[in-house]
């Protein structure tokens, strides 16, 4: 069987001691660097890539899979722990991870997010391994205006991510809407709201405004009246493990999470964001206890951690099979690959069958090793909650500006943090969460821009979100999803009454 | 910011200091090289391969230090602002030439502010189309594209980057306004010619030859006066009738104005030896491109290089109307 | 009336509205809006400014017929020491260097806390900068200069 003969491949490649070794190093390493605040995936391995150059081709993309794998669940790590994502994916762990962490179940969160992740990634290596060229026929079939359509739907499912008032998420979904507009046009060139700065050409830096609205917002919040509030994270640590309940509770959102994640994962033109915040949404919708979300639901970090790694994954699709880098991070594997003599094209995975199977092993290879690694590492990273929090704070904060600085050497994107500080302990205040807004920022872009492209592409003419089909049945279960979500606000109203007072 | 912070004493006290230290025997610290585009890079690439080999000359290692931003100027900026010791440097494409014109309120000035090299390399560009666009051949393409103006779609990545100037030559040699789709950046753009959701593009061998040569996508013409050893049954613009279109992503070295004549001959002979290197040369050949000669790693042919490509750019992009600003 | 009107939802109603208007102000002065079928570039921010102007009126306007909540405590001295903290960085890291900008801008940051003695942050920032130098300069080598032009070293 071809299949099982190109897996033989792939593992007599990746499992060599050498390579192990160097897979190992990777997750450790991505790990440990993707573990401080501010510092997501794609600046770990910016930050790391020239490690791997002197290595074998073979190892180095190993070592630098091991790297992302690591990085990947680093971020999870300080989301949960500090309510600092580094990259879009983490932002929906932080929402529910960071609140159980706070009720003393840290061990809890970092576990569920380890399970969740393996599972995941073993899954879609398989489907990877599977199905690869024919899942790549499908990502082409996506143009601007089946992007537009799927933006619509995740933006519809937004506001989901709030459990305060409707209103003030939708409203700061708009906001970060228009914040994601923030910088030149690619369409005229034009600048827009750039206030005559030129380091606000390319939009407002993510990490910047994440730390910010996340991360420095919390701080600040502990820091009010005496830290009184902090007493709840150093105390009681809870049981370490996942209860049997626990681990019963996150086997339904793991696997939804999963084939969400693995689906959108495919999309080149960023579909894969909408995968952990898709994910938050659908469990949200399928509990029993929606009132949970947000209070530290096993569930919110389940989901979205398994879309968030299935994606990760299946992101490798369209590089291994055309070539061409999905996000930033395929884009850092391209160089990396370039530098040693590989120039990754459709015909890599017959010319190189070993590096092409290798790595797809060693995807799984670096899952398991990231999982017997972390598993134990969990009871550390709970013991970091009880440093005192003012000896940690100014050490999250010293970590955040250099993480921040580090992306792309611009002194700006750590002005962009204070301001967006700032904003978001104001927006804090006011009772308006922000991961509706991280959302919104990140989808602004992708939305005007596919929607612009349609129309271009179109030559004016609307009707063709509805003549093509894929377009017009992401468009069908827009609706929906509107007509799901109204439907129990109004049996709930009068149910809401006596929720209220929380 | 800083430039106001720091008093002429203090930079005139680094000037002196600079300058006995060159006496001494530049370089003897390390040397950080801007790449002002993001790692991973087409552009970071170049910088990342020459800069290896151009440390074991020198006997000093050279960083690489991305400064992404606002299609590479933030990047040049920085170095034109930095200190003129030898010890910061730019790696620069095309877009150092372009910049004057795209943004008509630039800070620095690519002549005045900055000490040339060294050319590194010129990436030779193709034009291509998806798989299944119909006209066989480069005369019949050509006369396809201005029968169908109105309908043929050709996308760039965005304002600036390679495959938009080199639409814009295209647009020019062809006499027909094509419908231009922007992305941000090569790959969506790539992924949708792939796809077959657009018809055209010009861009770079680097993107494009592994893509034409797995069938992907289809090449009717490359931009270089000669045809390509890798690509060998392309023919050139000028068989295909597109005289006048010969275009490649050239990168350079830069130092700030002002810079030791010392420090910058030392910087071109190391330049030199890393494109002798028959290393760097096969592995800016799996680039589709190849070491500039050792005659054009030289300051007066880069300085050449860029004040003819100014003056080549600026009507060009005048005329299509387009700025980045 | 007057006593159900909550403030913060208020406050949060005029803090949309504001960005609403200087959003749809910035499209409508300074950009080409085009139309539906040829988008300018201040096309989509319009239509969504409106929407956010539309969804601050609204809130403004509930938070007229709604109980208050308790509003907590601001935390002055964290604003204070905190958000200058990362700007300290920016400002001081290309002249000063790597090292001494970190070690003032943790410094700074320390003195967020009232709990934080003037000596344990001095070692707390010590310790952070000997760490961060080792791990990122050295370690990773990242290209950051660790003493800066405007110090004699």
């Amino acid at each position: 069987m071809d299949l099982l003969s190109n897996l033989g491949l792939g593992f007599a490649t990746a499992a060599s001691p050498e390579n192990l070794l160097f897979c190992l190093i990777g997750v450790i390493l991505g790990t440990l660097i993707g573990v401080l605040p501010g510092i997501g995936a794609t600046a770990t391995i910016a930050m790391l890539l020239p490690i791997t150059f002197e290595l074998e081709p073979v190892s180095s993309l190993i070592m630098l899979a091991g790297i992302y794998y690591g990085a990947q669940y680093g971020g999870s790590t300080t989301a949960i722990l500090i309510n600092m994502p580094g990259e879009s994916s983490s932002a929906v762990t932080a929402i529910d991870g960071y609140q159980m962490a706070r009720r003393g179940k840290a061990g809890t969160a970092l576990a569920v997010a380890a399970l969740g992740s393996f599972f995941a990634g073993t899954v879609a290596t398989v489907l990877v391994a599977l199905f690869a060229p024919p899942l790549t026929a499908i990502a082409l079939e996506f143009g601007a205006a089946e992007y537009f359509s799927l933006m619509v739907l995740g933006l519809v499912s937004a506001v989901a991510l709030a459990h305060g008032s409707f209103l003030k998420a939708l409203a700061m979904v708009v906001l970060g809407l228009l914040l994601g507009l923030v910088g030149t046009d690619i369409y005229t060139g034009d600048p827009r709201f750039t206030l005559g700065r030129p380091e606000l050409a390319d939009g407002l830096s993510f990490v910047g405004l994440a730390v910010g609205v996340f991360g420095i917002a919390e701080i600040l919040r502990n820091l009010e009246g005496g830290e009184a509030d902090r007493t709840v994270l150093g105390q009681s640590l809870g049981g370490l493990w996942p209860s049997r309940e626990d681990l019963k509770r996150m086997v339904a959102p793991m696997l939804r999470g999963t084939i969400l994640g693995s689906a959108l994962g495919i999309l080149p033109g960023g579909g894969a964001v909408l995968a952990s915040f898709g994910s938050y949404t659908i469990e949200k919708r399928l509990s029993k206890t929606p009132e949970e979300f947000g209070r530290g639901a096993v569930a919110g970090v389940a989901g979205p951690e398994s879309a968030n790694n299935a994606g990760a994954q299946t992101s490798f699709i369209p590089l291994l099979t055309l070539g061409i880098p999905a996000n930033p991070v395929m884009a850092l594997m391209v160089g990396a690959m370039i530098i040693q003599g590989i120039v990754p094209g459709p015909n890599v995975a017959t010319e190189q069958p070993d590096l092409f199977w290798g790595i797809i092993t060693s995807m799984w290879i670096g899952n398991l090793m990231l999982i017997v690694l972390n598993l134990p590492l969990i009871g550390i990273w709970v013991k970091l909650l009880k440093v005192p929090y003012h000896l940690l704070f100014p050490i999250i904060i010293a970590f955040s500006s250099i993480g921040v600085y580090s992306v792309k050497g611009n002194v700006f994107d750590l002005f962009t943090v204070a301001f967006f500080g700032l904003l978001g302990y104001a927006f804090l205040k006011l009772r308006c969460e922000p991961a509706p807004l991280l959302l919104g920022f990140v989808l602004g872009p992708l939305l005007e821009e596919n929607l612009r492209r349609a129309m271009i592409l179109g030559r004016g003419d609307p009707s063709v979100f509805l003549t093509r089909p894929i377009s017009a049945s992401l468009l069908v279960l827009t609706v929906m999803v509107i007509a799901v979500m109204l439907l129990p606000r109004v049996r709930r109203k009068r149910e809401e009454v006596f929720v209220e007072g929380d | 910011m800083h430039l106001i912070q720091r008093t002429a004493g203090l930079t005139a006290v680094a000037v002196l200091w600079a300058t006995s230290a060159l006496a001494q025997g530049y370089p003897e610290r390390q040397i950080t090289m801007v790449v002002p585009f993001a790692a991973g890079g087409p552009t970071d690439t170049v910088g990342r391969l020459i800069a290896e080999r151009m440390s074991e000359d020198l006997g000093q290692q050279i960083l690489v230090e991305n400064v992404g931003g606002a299609g590479g100027t933030l990047g040049a900026q920085q170095v034109a602002d930095a200190e003129a010791d030898g010890y910061t440097i730019l790696l620069h494409h095309i877009g150092m030439a372009t910049a004057p014109t795209l943004y008509r309120n630039l800070a620095f000035d690519p002549v005045a502010d900055f000490a040339p090299v060294g050319l590194v390399t010129e990436v030779p560009m193709t034009i291509v189309a998806r798989a299944d666009f119909e006209p066989a051949d480069a005369a019949s393409f050509i006369q396809y594209v201005k029968d169908n103006a109105d309908t043929v779609t050709m996308a760039n990545a965005g304002i600036g980057a390679a495959s938009h100037l080199c639409g814009m030559l295209f647009m020019q040699a062809v006499d027909a306004p094509i419908v231009t789709v922007p992305y941000r950046g090569t790959g969506p753009a790539m992924t949708e010619l792939v796809g077959g959701q657009i018809d055209i593009m010009c861009d770079q061998t680097t993107n494009t030859t592994e893509q034409i040569k797995g069938g992907t996508i289809k090449a009717y013409a490359v931009t270089t006066p000669e045809r390509l050893d890798i690509l060998p049954d392309l023919p050139t613009v000028a068989e295909a009738g597109l005289p006048g279109m010969e275009v490649s992503v050239w990168h350079g070295i830069y130092a700030p104005a002002g810079t030791p004549q010392e420090a910058i001959d030392r910087l071109s002979t190391a330049l030199q030896t890393a494109l002798a290197d028959p290393d760097v040369a096969s592995q800016l050949g799996e680039l589709g491109t190849a070491p500039s000669p050792a005659e054009d790693a030289t300051p007066t042919a880069l300085q050449a290089k860029l004040s003819g490509e100014i003056e080549r750019w600026r009507p060009v992009i005048e005329e299509a109307g387009v700025y980045a600003d | 009336m007057r006593k159900s009107f909550d403030p913060t939802d208020a406050l949060a109603g005029i803090v949309f509205i504001a960005f609403g208007l200087f959003f749809g102000l910035s499209s409508l002065l300074r950009l080409d809006i085009g139309t539906a079928f040829r988008m300018g570039p201040g096309y989509a921010p319009l239509v969504l400014a409106s929407v956010l102007l539309l969804l601050g009126v609204l809130i403004l306007l509930s938070a007229l017929r709604t109980a208050p909540e308790p509003v907590t405590a601001l935390a002055w001295r964290g604003m204070l020491f905190l958000l200058p903290a990362p700007i300290l960085f920016g400002l001081t890291v290309r002249g000063l260097g790597f090292v001494p900008a970190i070690f003032l801008a943790t410094l700074l940051a320390a003195f967020a806390s009232p709990r934080m003695r003037p000596w344990q942050a001095v070692v707390l920032a010590l310790a952070v900068t000997v760490f961060s130098t080792l791990v990122f300069s050295y370690a990773l080598g990242l290209p950051f200069r660790r003493f800066g032009p405007w110090l004699p070293v």
